[in-house]
């Protein structure tokens, strides 16, 4: 849309009372290519493309979002939000915007993948495909996809902002199937970077088929964990998913500001273990989670959120700002037009700390190194969390012991805060796909190795 | 340009390009809600989305693609991105149907009443059902979720041979999730209504029933663990099948993703299990004449009868490579690829009551929640899930329980069933499960 045409919608929600009018204009160019059975199962590029509209009275939001760029259409929806409240026009005032255009990227030597035609993926898919099945003839199945994502921003609003920002995120996923007797085991690898073609260029995809096949196959045979409460120490990188679903989340002013977290009111207390420290971080460069600017345009920063255990800051977008205090912390995320900006995390880790990963084994007599996690959840209001074990191990007398399967964690996110009781060095950050009210937005989690000393393990 | 317009013209443009075969899915969907909280609207949403998505096949060579932007230049560039495609994708095996005559059914998907709901009428609703839930119980501490809205979709389904069929549908929902709490303990009750009849959308009894959902997990404890008889509750039964619904496709078993692979005509489930795909039950949202790939459906797809299994469920492509018939259970979103999906999935109610199954064992636990499904695989069949419920002794209820884990295999799951009940829940769901018992589980706590 052209600043006359933005400049109009604003002006019709101002003039129907709107304390803040918002025009977010989203073009994203996608692309994907998928493998299985050894054949090329789908490829697709295809083009998003809409207009959100957001309109705040006080701190009550009206949303409205089409994939219809027709000027009337988009000041019809203006005049539907507003008569839901019964808001009578006021007939004065023209609006016009500064005409201060600010233009981010991080992407400043992308290898842009528009420009990248299609059979440069085939090869990384049939690489992966093929390493992965020479591991072992139990290998019955490779399920690889390299995807891409083009994202151009356009974000105006009535306090004069006008900002674009050009997104590019690719990401390659790749699951490994292996069978004996009828059992099944899969694992699989999904790295992911806010990057264009350069990152498959980059990647190491015979390293990541190999180790899939190799975790499905070692996995296929373990056996089960007796399930019950004890220590666990928890492997690094995707591990940080744990405090992401258990403490990111009610962190977030989305659950704060509807008193719907455990960790209401709980600004300046001490809610973990003194050996840790943790952070939300919008500005790593080229981690997946991470934006020059957030969805509502405020440039990302790096978000200090527990420091030594002492509860620091909550994750704030503008309404979580308005409604809790606390201060914007650029953390407004949307998945697309099709969702009003909620407060989100971005790339959320712990920081390293000094233990090693042998003094967290030598410390525990029996219990389980999760060593890989799949997924989790978690219910804000509750503090509930649940985590799959992708790839687990019993730890017997400070040794690693027997590889175990099917092991779930089970808890509740601020009761296990203070069990951390070590922290390793080893910090690593790896993709996730976040799902919450906005939509699914890629981040990143990210933790070093850390020992739990009590969690209930599901196993039998 | 509308849907119809937009279809119109892929159809002719495709054409004009040459291509071999190809179809489209279209939709255009309206959608209108409002979120209260504290008896204020804070929240109002209106969306309107469209979409049209092509699959061609060129020299039998896929590629697919789809434009949110309904203008000729954008459609064009649709067409011209999925040719493009075929140049690297393996061949399909597989043609296009021609037009068949559909089933004469009335599968009551819309109702015109509901094009006159407004927004007045959500936010009436919506503070009557805020207002319902904070007086539901002297133990409600918060009400984070009070949604009220609907949505109206218009679909379209087309092809290169001829294929050309359009569905109007609505939907109304509201529902309310609260916070109870007693002590330092809380917990979470959520109902939910939707449908097309909004006489069943009382704030009291939807508010009532959030409570006690709420309420009759708080002084929960653990159980201690072992080997226990659980009854799958008939809300969470649906979650539990809904989870494994892929192994029953031909796609999974043909790509060694189920376990279900060389079984048709073999027991895989206890003999009082039969699992249908029902696709012309009026009223019930998975209901569909035609499936995404313009297949006529099956009213009853036997799945499962008396635990032996007797179909997988195709789509074009899998229903080729087996040299079968599809059975009309093709699915497909305008952005997305072709799939196989269940239309609605049925296991027919047995005639026992809730309380004559959780009696038939003297410790029994009666799972009413599910926390989270990472630990759930369809490939290997993994279950390993937090569960909340009531813990029954001879029949009675002892006590609510949390902080316990269930781990068994779904498929070794289906031989132990030991009983069904004889009522569904009430939920607008296309899962219809009663309440399962099912001895041998392990319970971690």
């Amino acid at each position: 849309m052209n600043q006359s045409n933005i400049e109009t919608l604003i002006d019709a929600g101002k003039k129907r009372k709107a304390d803040f009018v918002e025009i977010y204009e989203e073009e994203s160019r996608n692309s994907s290519i998928a493998l299985r059975d050894q054949k090329i199962e789908q490829s697709l590029a295809a083009t998003d493309y809409g207009i959100g509209i957001r309109l705040v009275y006080g701190t009550d939001v009206l949303y409205a979002y089409t994939s219809n760029d027709d000027q009337q259409h988009l000041l019809s929806l203006i005049h539907l939000l507003a008569d839901s409240r019964g808001e009578v026009t006021d007939g004065s005032g023209v609006f016009t915007l500064p005409g201060d255009i600010s233009k981010y990227s991080f992407s400043k030597n992308i290898h842009d993948p528009r420009k990248v035609p299609p059979f440069r993926r085939l090869e990384l898919l049939q690489t992966a495909d093929s390493v992965a099945r020479k591991v072992s003839s139990k290998i019955i199945q490779v399920g690889v996809s390299a995807s891409d994502i083009v994202t151009n921003v356009l974000i105006a609003n009535s306090e004069g902002l006008w900002v674009e920002d050009l997104r590019v995120r690719s990401r390659f996923f790749l699951s490994v199937t292996a069978e004996n007797k009828g059992e099944r085991f899969v694992a699989s690898e999904s790295p992911g970077a806010l990057k264009g073609f350069e990152f498959f260029e980059g990647l190491p995809v015979e390293d990541l088929a190999r180790k899939a096949g190799e975790r499905a196959l070692f996995m296929l045979d373990a056996g089960y964990i007796e399930g019950k409460k004890m220590p666990v120490v928890m492997g690094n990188g995707f591990g940080g998913v744990i405090f992401h679903e258990a403490c990111g989340h009610p962190l977030e002013t989305e659950a704060i500001r509807k008193k719907s977290s455990p960790f209401v009111g709980k600004l300046g207390e001490q809610i973990a273990g003194s050996c840790l420290t943790a952070y939300d971080d919008g500005t790593l460069e080229e981690q997946y989670g991470s934006l020059k600017v957030d969805d509502e345009g405020m440039p990302t920063q790096k978000t200090l959120l527990i420091e030594n255990g002492i509860l620091k800051a909550y994750l704030a977008d503008k309404i979580g700002s308005m409604e809790t205090g606390s201060p914007r912390t650029a953390s407004g995320r949307r998945e697309s037009y099709q969702y009003a900006p909620v407060s989100r995390m971005r790339n959320t880790y712990i920081e390293a700390g000094n233990d090693s990963l042998e003094e967290m084994f030598a410390s525990v007599d029996f219990g389980l190194y999760a060593k890989r996690m799949g997924g989790g959840s978690v219910n804000p209001a509750t503090g509930e969390f649940n985590f799959a074990v992708e790839e687990g191990y019993v730890i017997r007398n400070g040794k690693i012991s027997e590889p175990v399967r099917g092991a779930t964690l089970i808890g509740k996110g601020h009761e296990i805060l203070p069990k951390i009781s070590m922290v390793g060095k080893d910090l690593e950050l790896a993709a996730g796909t976040c799902g919450a009210s906005s939509g699914s937005i890629p981040v990143t989690v990210g933790q070093p190795s850390l020992k739990v000393d009590e969690i209930l393990v599901g196993g039998r | 340009m509308d849907l119809e317009q937009a279809a119109g013209f892929v159809l002719e443009e495709g054409k004009r390009y040459g291509i071999d075969s190809f179809d489209l899915i279209a939709t255009d969907s309206e959608d209108i809600g409002i979120e209260v909280f504290k008896g204020r609207i804070v929240s109002t949403e209106t969306s309107r989305s469209r979409g049209v998505g092509i699959r061609v096949l060129n020299n039998s060579r896929p590629g697919y693609s789809y434009s949110e932007r309904f203008s000729k230049e954008a459609l064009s560039r649709m067409i011209r991105d999925a040719m493009d495609q075929t140049e690297i994708t393996d061949p399909l095996d597989m043609e296009l149907p021609g037009p068949k005559p559909l089933a004469e059914v009335d599968l009551k998907h819309y109702n015109s009443e509901l094009e006159k709901l407004d927004f007045s009428w959500m936010r009436e609703l919506g503070q009557a059902l805020d207002h319902a839930s904070w007086e539901s119980d002297k133990r409600v501490e918060n009400v984070p979720h009070v949604g009220v809205g609907k949505s109206s979709t218009q679909s379209l389904i087309a092809n290169s041979n001829g294929v050309f069929v359009k569905k109007e549908s609505n939907v109304a929902y509201c529902g309310t999730g609260l916070v109870v709490a007693e002590g330092d303990i809380k917990k979470m009750g959520s109902y939910y209504r939707s449908g097309r009849d909004i006489s069943k959308f009382d704030p009291s009894y939807i508010a009532k029933e959030a409570a006690n959902r709420g309420t009759e997990l708080l002084g929960a404890k653990p159980l201690s663990s072992g080997v226990y008889t659980i009854l799958l509750g008939n809300r969470i039964s649906p979650q539990i099948f809904g989870m494994f619904s892929s192994p029953y496709f031909a796609d999974a078993v043909q790509k060694g993703s189920s376990r279900l692979v060389g079984k048709l005509g073999s027991e895989v489930a206890s003999p009082i299990l039969s699992l249908y795909c029902e696709a012309h039950t009026p009223d019930y949202p998975g209901s569909r004449l035609v499936d995404a790939e313009g297949i006529p459906t099956s009213a009853r797809t036997k799945v499962l009868e008396n635990g032996v299994l007797k179909s997988y469920l195709y789509n074009l492509e899998s229903a080729k490579k087996d040299n079968v018939s599809p059975t009309g259970h093709g699915v497909r979103s305008y952005s997305g690829r072709a799939g196989t999906s269940f239309s609605n999935m049925i296991v027919p109610l047995g005639n026992k009551t809730r309380e004559e199954l959780l009696a038939s064992d003297s410790h029994c636990i009666l799972v009413t929640k599910l926390e989270g499904g990472a630990g759930c695989s369809a490939v290997s069949g993994e279950i390993s899930i937090g569960i909340q419920g009531i813990y029954y002794k001879n029949g009675k209820p002892e006590h609510a329980v949390d902080r316990i884990t269930m781990n068994t295999n779904y498929f070794d799951l289906l031989h132990k069933i030991q009983g069904i009940s004889n009522e569904y829940s009430d939920s607008y769901s296309s899962i219809k499960i009663p309440d399962i018992l099912i001895s041998e589980i392990h319970i971690a706590g």
